[in-house]
């Protein structure tokens, strides 16, 4: 897996489709109306927003990500950090944060790669 | 050179551009004020950094809109310290009258874009606002999608990408040209 995260609209698409020379009919693109298991394509974005689609509906999310995990073990993985903003006050946005944080240190473990963008310049983490 | 500069609130950008802005000035040195006072805040804010500014030999520019104005009021071989893009894009975008100018972020690509060509010793800093776990009414998030824009526009053309964190600085792009600069700001 090459997890590839930074904030909205920092290029990480363009960055992945780039490198890795792929198209349109390689992405899975997130929605946060729609819980299924996002799989079979290289690139798999925004998994923020399929996150927030598991907190809606879902007691738990930790198994989610793990199957989540095994199936996209040679994926791209995209996803916008949302952690560092003021805490929402919204409780179901405040469990939508802390999932995705913890779901993206389980994926950089699980990770052989892992950049980070800036303004379109990637830097390397791992 | 040409430098960006960009980072979360409170975390030195506009200390640093300063800084850099001065280092490379063997002339004039301008420092193009881009907002505009909305209330008290905000002039506290300007005061501040007014404040701040004393001293520094600061030729200050208003130029809260029509930012390629500054280019028929400034020697263009000066050093130019621009804050802010975020503040910049903010007027144009949502003028005093109630509007919203749907173009804005294209005129601001534009005004910057005629600068860069003609300016080669600039700072400009813009303000990350990009990392919050927050879901946005449509006309803030075309605000965020439009700075980016113009963050990765202007990070492209510049030599020098810098992120601040926290008093630190994080070098993206242009470490040898930097490191150069740094020395003289220590």
């Amino acid at each position: 897996m090459i997890l590839i995260f930074g904030g909205a609209y920092q290029g990480k698409l363009d960055y992945a489709l780039d490198r890795f020379n792929l198209s349109e009919k390689d992405i899975f693109r997130c929605s946060d109306d729609n819980s299924d298991m996002p799989e079979n394509k290289k690139i798999i974005y925004e998994i923020d927003k399929w996150i927030l689609a598991l907190v809606k509906t879902e007691p738990g999310t930790t198994d989610a990500v793990k199957q989540f995990i095994i199936k996209n073990k040679d994926a791209v993985v995209i996803c916008n950090d949302i952690s560092s903003g003021v805490v929402p006050i919204d409780p179901l946005l405040r469990k939508w944060r802390e999932t995705v944080g913890r779901t993206l240190a389980a994926l950089s473990r699980e990770s052989d790669e892992v950049v980070r963008l800036f303004c379109g310049i990637p830097t390397m983490l791992k | 050179m040409k430098i960006f500069i960009s980072g979360g609130c409170k975390n030195g950008k506009s200390y640093y551009a300063q800084k850099l802005a001065k280092a490379q000035a063997a002339g004039e040195l301008y420092y193009v004020a881009t907002m505009k006072s909305a209330d008290s805040e905000d002039d506290e804010r300007i005061e501040r950094h007014q404040r701040e500014r004393d001293g520094w030999g600061f030729t200050t520019v208003e130029q809260p809109a029509d930012i390629e104005n500054i280019l028929h009021n400034c020697d263009s071989g000066g050093s130019f310290l621009f804050d802010s893009l975020t503040a910049l894009l903010s007027n144009e975008m949502f003028p005093m009258d109630g509007d919203i100018n749907v173009r804005a972020a294209e005129k601001v690509s534009s005004g910057l874009n005629r600068i860069l060509d003609e300016v080669e010793d600039i700072v400009i800093v813009s303000d990350y606002i990009y990392s919050d776990a927050m879901i946005y009414d449509e006309l803030t998030e075309q605000y965020r999608e439009s700075l980016a824009a113009l963050d990765r526009e202007a990070a492209g053309k510049c030599d020098v990408v810098l992120e601040a964190a926290y008093a630190n600085l994080i070098v993206h792009k242009g470490e040898e040209m930097f490191h150069g600069i740094y020395q003289k700001i220590l």
